[in-house]
């Protein structure tokens, strides 16, 4: 009893002094909108424009060599859909950020859309360009211009928004007419801001072609940019980086908050950098730590792999995991695990968060060296995280059957590690289980009394309000 | 009926418990409405809502989230996180149905 003594106050501890600080981060206004913004907005792009990817290199040879000649035809609806999301999310990030601060989403959503492509087509030489040679730059490597001009976007709208430079109209007109007079005035200076930084950038740098290999000098906001952040894009690919970015997931989710929700807000701009670097060129790919390297390869049956704990908890001799098993059954086929981290639990339960930071680790090592080594092929394909494992890692790969390998020793190891961490968490349930049953006879029972804490707080809450 | 907004992350885990919910408000004769959404669409769309219930996933924004709800006169409470493991529609209606008391009890005395 003193050992589950203990692991209440260090939970009691650590809600204390280590939610607060990671809890700001997560509700950072600014990341919540990218991600709303990738998935609400750009997500969709990225899954339909991946089946055509798959359609272009098909896993199966004889199909393969039958639809090899339409392939740049069959890569159309791909380009145009996955190769434009980063024109698509600096709506998505206007849009998301403008809910956020209450105001109208779409004319800022718009209005990004513009910012964006007068970021991204070189001022002195629109008329030479064609749309391929822009492609690039309208996808993967625009995100991050993407998402800045949707957050100036917004800002600027709000800004001006019944602030004195804004054009006034008399009250009887339309309410309609009026909004698009008060975009007016931030609309042309944020399009001739960002004009001029476009013009003074591409006009000073030029196509050098003196020497034997002609060298693209001629920048665009979106190429300096990639140039500036392309040692993080690069540090972020890295084994390291993949690391900290499961231990910081893992650590929120020990603390029951989204980890997957709070670190993709950041990473996912350079998973997707990535990943779209990997689906342009699939068979020289080498990016690894991508989007589908976390919830394909790493969070099997839901964050912190608890796919095989689901399985303990079926045959558990404490009544209140086989309850949760027998929940969390269904949702571990599609990768979700809400019933498992909040009814084990694993959020806020010192002895279980040990393996539920350590095992994902294990299996981001593994991960890595498996794709660094090339046993097995690097993502090329985005897919909605509940495909259940096993068909996942085959089609992440791009048709590798050794992905779906990958995914069966992850589970093996997950089982392994979990097991003498479950045991123990089972004894003291099923003791705490056999003291509450001893107890039966006595009027107020541990799930009234806990009943009794929560009418209070709601009340509180709700004479708040009032 | 009853229009209930809750406020989570992803509405994967959350459209389970709508579910449910639906289940346990339908066996008692309630008519309800809920709307798993995220929190940047619940900011645009409070006002259209009876009640506000959060995910415990995203715990970290109750206090913005209650801010809001609390601004616009809207009675706003955490899911129980083990009713939410368990995916327990019957105890988040009990929790509806007493937030929605609370709020006439509270219009009674003033």
């Amino acid at each position: 009893m003193s050992g589950s003594g203990i692991i209440e106050r260090s939970a009691a501890w650590f809600e204390r002094y280590v939610v607060p600080p990671l809890g700001a981060i997560a509700s950072n206004i600014y990341l919540q909108a990218i991600r709303d913004a990738f998935i609400i907005f750009t997500l969709p792009l990225i899954l339909a424009g991946s089946v055509f990817l798959v359609l272009a290199n098909p896993p199966i040879p004889a199909l393969a060599t039958l639809l090899a000649p339409y392939e740049n035809a069959i890569l159309v609806p791909y380009d145009l859909s996955f190769g434009l999301m980063a024109l698509f999310l600096s709506f998505g990030v206007a849009y998301s950020l403008a809910q956020y601060r209450r105001t109208e989403p779409v004319q800022p959503g718009i209005l990004a859309m513009v910012l964006f492509l007068i970021a991204t087509v070189p001022v002195s030489t629109l008329e030479n360009m064609t749309l391929g040679q822009l492609l690039p730059y309208l996808g993967g490597e625009g995100l991050l211009v993407g998402i800045m001009v949707g957050i100036l976007s917004t800002e600027v709208m709000r800004f001006f928004r019944g602030s004195r430079f804004s054009i006034r109209l008399p009250k009887t007109v339309p309410s309609n007419v009026k909004r698009a007079f008060e975009a007016l005035v931030p609309a042309v200076l944020s399009i001739t801001a960002v004009w001029l930084l476009e013009w003074f950038i591409s006009s000073h740098t030029f196509l050098d072609t003196t020497g034997s290999k002609p060298v693209v000098t001629q920048y665009t906001i979106p190429i300096l940019l990639m140039r500036v952040f392309e040692p993080l894009v690069v540090a972020q690919n890295s084994y390291w980086a993949a690391l900290l970015e499961i231990i910081l997931m893992m650590l929120l989710w020990s603390v029951g908050i989204h980890g997957m929700n709070v670190v993709m807000a950041i990473a996912l701009p350079f998973w997707y950098t990535t990943l779209a670097a990997n689906a342009a060129n699939p068979a020289h790919a080498t990016g690894i730590v991508t989007e589908p390297f976390f919830h394909i390869f790493t969070h099997l049956g839901g964050s912190g792999a608890t796919w095989p704990l689901v399985i303990y908890m079926l045959r558990s001799r404490s009544s209140q995991l086989r309850t949760v098993g027998k929940v969390a059954l269904g949702p571990a086929i599609f990768n979700i695990n809400e019933p498992v981290t909040f009814g084990v639990p694993m959020a806020l339960n010192p002895l279980m968060m040990i393996p539920f930071i350590l095992v994902p680790a294990i299996i981001v090592t593994v991960n890595y060296l498996a794709f660094s080594l090339g046993l097995v092929h690097v993502p090329i394909v985005a897919q909605p995280f509940t495909v259940p494992v096993g068909i996942s890692g085959f089609i992440a790969t791009g048709g590798d059957i050794r992905g779906s390998l990958l995914q069966l020793v992850n589970l093996a190891i997950s089982a392994l590690i979990y097991y003498p961490f479950f045991k123990a968490w089972e004894r003291i349930l099923v003791a705490r289980e056999e003291a509450a049953a001893q107890q039966e006879e006595k009027p107020i029972t541990v799930p009234v009394a806990a009943r009794a804490r929560v009418a209070a707080t709601e009340k509180l809450a709700v004479k708040k309000g009032g | 009926m009853i229009r209930v907004l809750i406020v989570c992350s992803w509405g994967m885990s959350t459209s389970l418990l709508v579910d449910s919910l639906l289940a346990a408000a339908q066996a008692a004769q309630y008519e309800l409405q809920v709307e798993a959404l995220s929190a940047g669409e619940y900011a645009a769309r409070v006002e259209e809502c009876d009640v506000v219930l959060i995910a415990p996933q995203i715990r970290h924004l109750r206090k913005s989230i209650e801010k809001l709800a609390i601004s616009v006169g809207k009675p706003v409470a955490l899911i129980e996180s083990f009713h939410y493991a368990t995916m327990n529609g019957q105890a988040v209606l009990e929790q509806i149905l007493s937030l929605l008391a609370g709020v006439q009890e509270g219009n009674g005395n003033t």
